[in-house]
């Protein structure tokens, strides 16, 4: 078994990981109500996530108003899964 | 910890799992933008129709009647309008056509749905192969379409059976539609085809749910429409079920991990 990512393990990461992956791009207006988070908070998780290479930013101007979409990367795609693959074997060892 | 805590951490943990399930129904129903669209596209039809149909009639009431000056005037009109709505098209094309296709879109997205965010699903793959398959659909369809009409009008279909024969063409297509929309709208679609078939099946079966009198055949005509936009309303209205579910669950799992559980 591998080892647990410990950048997705965070409670807030995987969240945000977990939500762009059923998507192909979300920005960042609605990542912060659906999440809860501040807009600080949410930006410092998406810094770790992208200098992670598990997401890709998009930054653009809608109108006037300057807009920022993530995307999830192949990579952030095959470590989410890998660490579900992960979390499940740990859940099992558990119950074992 | 002790086995009820591990039975609660294992119901959170499947939870999580359906994140991206309500992520994607939430995106793939915010079909207020669509039906605003539809609305709008009718209205103007409607619009350009009475632009077009008001000189029209002016200038053949004209002509019948040996009325040159009305005949002339709604000539004239006519091609003033026509005039107008080629440089409109022209305009709208340049704003809204090529390479700005999907704008208009976005607009009425953001006016819409702005404070939520934007959402967006997988575009569906378009070959060259699929985009005229598309065209050769919708020109079947339009014939369909305008063939039914035709064939309603002048009596060689009764208006009891207008219905059930045009669900001959409109369900294929709604369920076509399905296929090439998918996956940026999903199943809500299909909403449309199903509720039209019973209506249709209903109508077979002798209930009396369709119009009668001299305006049966466009009116039994629209009712495409009607459950089309029905359909687009219950897309937006499972939209905001599903973003429900997701903060639910989302908000839990930060409840969860501060410990608050």
């Amino acid at each position: 078994m591998e080892e647990i990512d410990k950048i997705i393990h965070e409670p807030t990461r995987l969240r945000i990981m977990m939500i762009l992956a059923g998507l192909e791009e979300a920005d960042f207006t609605f990542l912060v109500p659906t999440l809860d988070l501040t807009r600080g908070n949410l930006n410092r998780h998406m810094e770790k996530l992208e200098s992670a290479g598990y997401l890709k930013v998009k930054r653009s101007f809608k109108g006037k108003v300057r807009n920022t979409s993530y995307q999830i990367t192949q990579k952030g795609s095959k470590a989410l899964a890998q660490y579900w693959e992960n979390i499940d074997a740990v859940r099992r060892l558990g119950k074992s | 910890m002790n086995s009820k805590q591990n039975k609660s951490k294992d119901q959170n943990t499947e939870k999580l799992k359906e994140i991206p399930k309500w992520t994607r129904k939430y995106a793939q129903n915010r079909t207020l933008t669509i039906l605003v669209l539809i609305v709008m596209t009718a209205f103007f039809g409607m619009f350009v129709a009475f632009l077009v149909g008001v000189p029209l009639a002016l200038a053949v009431a004209g002509f019948r009647k040996g009325n040159m000056i009305l005949g002339c005037v709604g000539i004239a009109v006519l091609i003033a309008v026509l005039a107008a709505l080629v440089k409109f098209y022209i305009f709208i094309f340049a704003k809204f056509g090529g390479k700005n296709k999907g704008l208009l879109d976005q607009i009425i997205d953001r006016w819409i749905y702005g404070r939520e965010g934007f959402t967006s699903m997988p575009q569906p793959k378009l070959s060259k192969r699929k985009k005229w398959l598309d065209i050769f659909v919708g020109i079947v369809y339009m014939v369909c379409l305008i063939g039914s009409m035709e064939l309603g009008m002048t009596g060689y279909i009764p208006v009891k059976y207008l219905l059930p024969f045009m669900a001959l063409f409109v369900v294929p297509f709604g369920v076509y539609q399905y296929y090439v929309l998918w996956p940026r709208l999903g199943p809500v679609l299909l909403i449309c085809p199903i509720l039209y078939t019973i209506h249709a099946i209903l109508i077979i079966a002798g209930v009396p749910i369709y119009f009668t009198g001299i305006f049966a055949v466009p009116l039994n005509m629209l009712l495409p429409l009607i459950y089309t936009l029905l359909t687009y309303m219950i897309g937006h209205l499972y939209s905001r079920y599903a973003l429900k579910k997701l903060k639910g669950i989302t908000h839990l799992e930060k409840e969860v991990a501060n410990g608050r559980d």
